[in-house]
């Protein structure tokens, strides 16, 4: 199995209040990879880390077969990035700013860039001083799509885009992944929208990654359950227990790695599954934080 | 790429290239302004339009040093709004981008000192030295560009540097500022800064070349 992405103990520190622990990313090569977690989880450092940004404490990173960052400049010759912030130098225009990165990346396709300068309502001579935030955001896009990279790393790509600007970049996103075989990862909070784009999923809460699975696994595989006449202890289950909470009447459980044959486990255990209940990926992502902060 | 960087910086940094360069261009020119037949004057009149050619002149290691620094300044300021994360995600080496980041402000820095090295030479030209009395116009640009470059030099790799850097630079300073009142006042006279002040401006110091006669016209 070839990875695009590859982290092994990933470790770093910032201060007393962050720490990434031991993150084990393993993104495949032609996959799109959605990233999630909370604010402050650690997505954008993880993401800095990756682009060899900042240096890790402990572990190790490879991107597209290349060490990072002894061999950053290898990798990102691949690579396309668009920062949480997306900042070009001011007082270029448009056009200069599409010059200035084709000039870095020898695939860096010039018609492709016009067309997407067209389908973003950019204007080529416009100084990036007076862009919006979205402008600014289709902008980077623009010019990492055109570079066509092996893959892609986009930090949370449409936060704070209107609408508009969001439905825009996301199209052109999903439509120069249906070219090629290009790998995405991209880190968002916004859950439902990675749901309708990515194929794979990891989860990163308090700079630990909690989930890491195949989308179809993450949404079909993660249950709500509700349990009547529970038992008190509860040994092997073929299932991931996540969370058990307490109600008046049974109990309420959160699994993982679900699947309808296992029904037959609760006979086996004197208790009796009264509910299953279908969880999109939002509900999911809220469930896998709460059972990875309420350990039972 | 160099061509793309030197673009880039020019976009940031032409206002700074283009009044330096009428500056510099204006400076020679000025210390002729006096006079223009120098064979018929006396010597008392010579001397006089000498002092004054020269005091003109000191002008010229102000414009460098002045060019010098913020043409290093600009070089980052881009991207240190952007907090680098741009240039970073280049696929070039570091030590790379800094070099061409480098080569592209010395490039510009060619702008005003060919302008300097243009003015020097009309004011030459146009001056009817007496004998015993030369032009110095190609010295007189070599000197400038190589002030310009030293002091580019330095405040480029000051700017380079995070705020961190660019405070403790400047903490060092005022730490030596403030040391040598504080120990001038209780009786001491370690005069701090005139150390520092010799250290930087008698050779080999960095600001050594900014120092002594800065004259188009000389014995």
């Amino acid at each position: 199995m070839s990875y695009a992405i590859e982290t092994h103990n990933l470790s770093y520190r910032a201060g007393k209040n962050f720490e990434l622990r031991e993150v084990n990313l393993r993104v495949k090569e032609g996959a799109i990879y959605g990233f999630l977690g909370p604010n402050g989880a650690g997505k954008s450092t993880t993401v800095r880390l990756l682009m060899g940004m900042l240096p890790a404490a402990s572990g190790t990173i490879k991107v597209l077969g290349h060490d990072v960052p002894r061999a950053m400049p290898l990798a990102l010759a691949d690579t396309g990035y668009v920062p949480e912030r997306p900042h070009l130098y001011p007082p270029m225009l448009v056009k200069q700013a599409m010059d200035y990165h084709a000039a870095f990346f020898k695939d860096f396709d010039d018609g492709y860039a016009d067309e997407l300068l067209q389908t973003f309502n950019l204007v080529a001579d416009a100084r990036l001083s007076s862009l919006s935030k979205g402008e600014m955001g289709k902008l980077h896009m623009l010019l990492v799509l055109a570079q066509r990279p092996r893959l892609l790393i986009l930090d949370e790509p449409t936060d704070g885009l209107d609408p508009v600007a969001r439905r825009d970049v996301l199209t052109a996103l999903l439509d120069f992944c249906s070219q090629g075989s290009t790998t995405v990862f991209i880190s968002s909070h916004l859950v439902h929208e990675l749901e309708r784009i990515c194929d794979w999923v990891g989860v990163l809460d308090h700079g630990r990654l909690i989930v890491e699975l195949p989308m179809h696994g993450f949404k079909q595989g993660i249950k709500r359950l509700r349990v009547a006449r529970p038992p008190s202890l509860i040994g092997d289950t073929p299932f991931v227990l996540l969370l058990r909470e307490q109600t008046p009447y049974d109990e309420i459980w959160v699994v993982r790695g679900w699947q309808a044959p296992m029904t037959q486990w609760f006979d086996g255990a004197g208790a009796e599954l009264k509910e299953v209940v279908d969880l999109d990926l939002e509900e999911g992502f809220v469930e896998l934080l709460r059972a990875s902060r309420t350990p039972f | 790429m160099l061509g793309n960087i030197l673009k880039a910086q020019w976009t940031s940094a032409r206002a700074i290239v283009i009044v330096f360069g009428i500056l510099a261009f204006t400076i020679p020119l000025a210390s002729v302004f006096y006079g223009g037949d120098l064979t018929i004057s006396n010597v008392f009149q010579v001397s006089t339009w000498l002092a004054t050619s020269r005091l003109v002149g000191q002008a010229i290691p102000i414009t460098a040093l002045a060019l010098g620094v913020l043409l290093g300044m600009s070089a980052w300021s881009a991207d240190h709004s952007g907090r680098h994360v741009y240039a970073l995600s280049l696929p070039v080496p570091r030590w790379k981008f800094v070099l061409l980041r480098f080569e592209a402000g010395a490039i510009l820095m060619a702008g005003p000192v060919a302008a300097l090295g243009v003015g020097a030479l009309l004011a030459s030209a146009v001056v009817k030295l007496p004998t015993g009395i030369h032009a110095y116009p190609l010295q007189l640009t070599l000197r400038f560009a190589m002030a310009a470059m030293v002091m580019y030099a330095i405040f480029f790799a000051i700017s380079i540097g995070t705020k961190r850097v660019v405070v403790g630079t400047l903490s060092a300073i005022g730490a030596l500022i403030l040391g040598d009142i504080a120990l001038g006042a209780i009786g001491s006279s370690p005069a701090l800064v005139e150390g520092a002040y010799r250290l930087l401006t008698h050779w080999p110091g960095p600001l050594a070349i900014l120092m002594g006669r800065w004259a188009l016209f000389d014995v």
